[in-house]
């Protein structure tokens, strides 16, 4: 009962990881459409025209999105890959390694390690990437130019180098690797920072699949395996000297890692939990823009994506709430009814929401930079009828939870009395099923959509602590039941003992 | 007391001739073999502690519970576990008698233990009582296995796991363990058929197997008495100088022993009533998987030395005991003229519980004890 809670948490936390998106939404929502009032279906009525919304970008905020309203520059196309490198082969012989491997300590470790990777156990030799002669066990002809060596290629030429067999489908069919890297990783950050600036600090290949012990990212060894990515990413953009150049913060992997995502993932060892990579991409890193973020988060969490697609703030377009607005980026935590209200209501002006000059609404990115800030009333005023629809959501969550709360204190306890109560914690796994139901609908933003779930949670509560009462009541019974028992036991022992002594008066 | 006491005639138990009882005293003579049987040579300086009286006593019980049981369990792992479930939810105090047949199982391993540490230390055991002995080794073994059988039916992920360890360390006898593995698991993994072979052990092997032992364990008391644990016993020559009543002393003091136990079970079955946990799955193991209580000696043992002798050295200890009263054959009963071997025992008792507290956690093993 008590891991399958906890791994329930943690579904609880993957699935509704983005619980109080609708609090900035609704403020949003709320100011241009009045009628999403306290149980009105918004999709009913169709929504007024889209506003023209003007999106503020904060310098230094730690979610390193680009505001939809930013034109993109326009991507440096990357270089065509270059052909598989020519070179003499019988298919069996790689004097490359015989040699190597005996010059010195340095270079057998390099040439062990490429033994065992996943190159080296495929064929994939020393002259496939440095070109030469490995026929040849004389060092002038193996490694001669006119052979086509080219020793240890610049960090631009090595891309080219791995793009070249493996952006090509008729060497990688065999593997059954996709040929899109090559493409891929132009159109990165890095990538581009590389062709734009020939800026070598950038990742290139090696850097994140090892330079001769290559692995498979499916190699719990390998820097690339899911759970080895976040510290591997943060080995650069945590190095707040390699970082500088670029005026990009480095302090995500230390905030990823109390996330709820890093802690499924690097504690848990989840698998589904995502890295680095499952936001930004690999070959194609990059931040996702503010346009794009529900479909990162949404690759995961598909049913909450679908619920927020349904909700007023959804209709907002490109000014919308979007998940990192309630649930941050990088420091994505367990939701809760937390998310729905600051503790006392925060000050708001005029433009707290409105652009005055332009008269339309518009979303500061820098006031949902800490946790404590992203809440429903960070934009809906306690005036307003979208608070008070909050306040019904809020209020209808917290009458199932609390119910939820008290049948699994009431089973705990009579779970500590020894009592059987798998049927209560089947009534109880359902109110937790009406609860999640309930809290993925908050997505929606819409009471009438929240309700439902929330109140047949409840009643599924209900049933599950009268089942664990039933339990409480009979583990009185029993007790009551033992001394009476004993007491007539104790009882017999003492008549025996007298007639023992009597039988022992007469002998 | 004296001689002539000892000599006296067994109880007269012979019924009125014209009253039910005659009737059928008229139609068995029972009397007769009731009378012989109540007969039980005891020494005044006997001291039994009532443990193997208790230990009856509580087997007894087990094949009570246990036919009870019986009716509602259902050996399959598709219906073992919900069936439990049921006798502990629906069927009327069903929670009560699984709870004492779990009880009881634990006190039966206890008292059997004490019971032949009892018989160790006074040097019961010596002759004549060879094979009284061995026939008690032999009860211990079937009472453990009853443990070892029974704990699977469950088939709960602790039943399940305990399994899968306990076949193993079986498995990893030398020369037979494989085959013992195959022999015991019905295949090479835990599965229904291990479930099927151990229901069938632990309700048909077993009672009739430690029935027929009890019984000639029972008749060797009978027909030997009890040991002196004072003097030296001259069985069988001449009675000892003093003796007591088998009926109704002893017996009278085995009943209030027995309403004792009756009142423990009844507490420990209604505070700590036999648990279930999740349904076994053969895909999820758990944390920690351990024995119950009685293999934990053992199973620490098996972590701190070579596997090896981890397996061999108990087997060997369990050999040297079954064979103990053929080596251990001078007629000295008093624990003071048997220093040696009183020591000895003492300190593998020791070593046994100290290894039991490790497994459930009160010690921990310095690191220069560990030999692996």
């Amino acid at each position: 009962m008590h891991a399958s809670t906890r791994h329930a948490a943690l579904r609880t936390a993957l699935i509704v990881g983005s619980l109080g998106l609708f609090l900035a939404a609704a403020a949003v929502a709320s100011a241009q459409d009045p009628s999403a009032s306290p149980g009105a279906d918004a999709s009913a009525s169709p929504a007024a025209p889209s506003p023209t919304v003007a999106v503020e970008v904060a310098p230094n905020i730690p979610f390193d999105l680009v505001a939809p309203t930013a034109t993109p520059a326009p991507l440096i196309p990357g270089p065509t890959a270059p052909p598989p490198i020519a070179h003499p082969s019988n298919g069996t012989t790689n004097t490359c390694y015989e040699c190597h491997v005996s010059v010195n300590v340095q270079q057998r470790t390099i040439a062990e390690k490429w033994q065992a990777s996943i190159h080296g156990q495929n064929g994939v030799g020393c002259a496939d990437c440095h070109g030469g002669d490995p026929t040849s066990d004389r060092m002038g002809i193996a490694m001669d130019p006119e052979k086509g060596f080219i020793g240890k290629p610049d960090r631009l030429a090595t891309v080219g180098v791995c793009g070249s067999c493996h952006s090509d489908p008729s060497v990688m069919k065999q593997y059954g690797l996709p040929t899109d890297q090559y493409a891929k990783y132009w159109t990165s950050v890095h990538g581009q920072q590389l062709l734009a600036k020939n800026d070598t600090q950038v990742a290139i290949c090696i850097d994140c699949h090892g330079v001769h012990d290559v692995k498979k990212t499916t190699d719990p060894s390998a820097q690339v395996f899911a759970p080895n990515v976040p510290e591997l990413c943060a080995s650069c953009h945590a190095d707040a000297k390699k970082m500088e150049p670029y005026g990009i913060p480095t302090n995500q992997y230390d905030v990823y890692k109390l996330s709820v995502h890093g802690k499924a993932l690097l504690e848990d060892g989840d698998l589904r939990a995502p890295s680095c990579a499952s936001c930004h991409g690999s070959h194609d890193a990059k931040p996702p823009t503010s346009d794009t973020v529900v479909n990162v988060c949404g690759s995961c969490h598909t049913t909450t994506e679908e619920l927020y697609k349904q909700s007023r703030h959804a209709e907002l377009g490109a000014a919308a709430p979007k998940c990192w607005t309630c649930h941050g980026t990088h420091d994505v935590t367990q939701p809760s009814a937390r998310l729905f209200f600051h503790p006392t209501p925060p000050e708001y002006t005029c433009d707290t929401c409105h652009d005055l000059q332009n008269k339309t609404l518009r979303i500061e990115l820098a006031r949902f930079k800490n946790e404590q800030d992203r809440r429903c009333d960070s934009c809906h005023h306690p005036d307003s009828d979208i608070y008070a629809q909050v306040e019904a959501i809020d209020g209808a969550l917290t009458v199932a939870q609390t119910a939820y709360d008290g049948a699994q204190a009431k089973i705990d306890e009579a779970a500590g009395y020894g009592m059987i109560v798998s049927d209560a914690d089947v009534a109880l796994s359902e109110a937790k099923t009406g609860i999640i139901q309930a809290q993925a609908a908050v997505h929606t933003t819409k009471l009438t959509l929240v309700a439902p779930p929330a109140a047949e949670a409840k009643k599924k509560a209900d049933e599950a602590a009268a089942m664990a009462q039933a339990k409480l009541d009979e583990t009185v019974f029993r007790r009551s039941a033992m001394v009476v028992v004993v007491v007539i036991l104790l009882l017999n022992v003492v008549a025996l003992y007298f007639v023992k002594r009597r039988i022992e008066h007469r002998a | 007391m004296t001689a002539e006491t000892d000599l006296r005639p067994a109880p007269d138990l012979r019924p009125a001739p014209d009253g039910p009882g005659g009737w059928f005293e008229s139609r068995t003579g029972i009397r007769e073999l009731a009378a012989a049987l109540l007969h039980v040579r005891i020494p005044v300086e006997a001291r039994t502690m009532y443990f193997g009286g208790i230990a009856l006593f509580l087997f007894m019980i087990q094949a009570g519970t246990g036919t009870l049981l019986a009716l509602y369990y259902k050996p399959t792992p598709d219906a073992a576990y919900d069936s439990v479930i049921s006798i502990m939810s629906n069927i009327s105090f069903g929670w009560l008698i699984r709870s004492v047949h779990h009880w009881a199982a634990n006190l039966m391993i206890l008292f059997v233990v004490l019971h032949l540490l009892r018989v160790f230390f006074q040097a019961a055991f010596k002759r004549p009582r060879e094979l009284t002995w061995l026939m008690g080794v032999g009860l211990l073994g079937i009472t453990m296995v009853f443990g070892f059988t029974g704990y699977l039916l469950p088939w709960d992920q602790r039943a399940y796991w305990a399994t899968v360890v306990g076949t193993e360390i079986a498995g990893s006898v030398p020369i037979i363990g494989e085959q013992l593995l195959l022999l015991l698991r019905g295949g090479a993994d835990v599965t229904a058929a291990t479930l099927s072979r151990f229901f069938g052990i632990h309700v048909l092997v077993l009672p009739i197997a430690l029935a027929g032992l009890l019984a000639i364990h029972l008749t060797l008391v009978h027909q030997l008495g009890l040991a002196n644990p004072k003097k030296i016993d001259p069985m069988p020559g001449p009675p000892p100088s003093s003796a007591r009543k088998f009926f109704p002393d002893y017996v009278l003091d085995e009943v209030i022993a027995w309403y004792l136990i009756i009142a423990i079970l009844v507490v420990l079955a209604s505070i700590f009533p036999a648990s279930v946990e999740a349904k076994a799955n053969p895909l999820e193991t758990p944390p920690e998987t351990k024995p119950e209580w009685y293999f934990l000696a053992v199973y620490e043992f098996l972590k701190l030395v070579p596997k090896l002798i981890g397996i061999l050295l108990p087997m060997v200890g369990l050999a040297i005991l079954t064979i103990w009263p053929f080596l251990e054959r001078s007629p000295e009963v008093l624990m003071r003229r048997r220093k040696i071997v009183v020591a000895f025992a003492t300190f593998t008792l020791v070593v046994g519980i100290y290894l039991t507290g490790v497994g459930l956690g009160f010690f921990t093993v310095p690191e220069f004890l560990h030999f692996a």
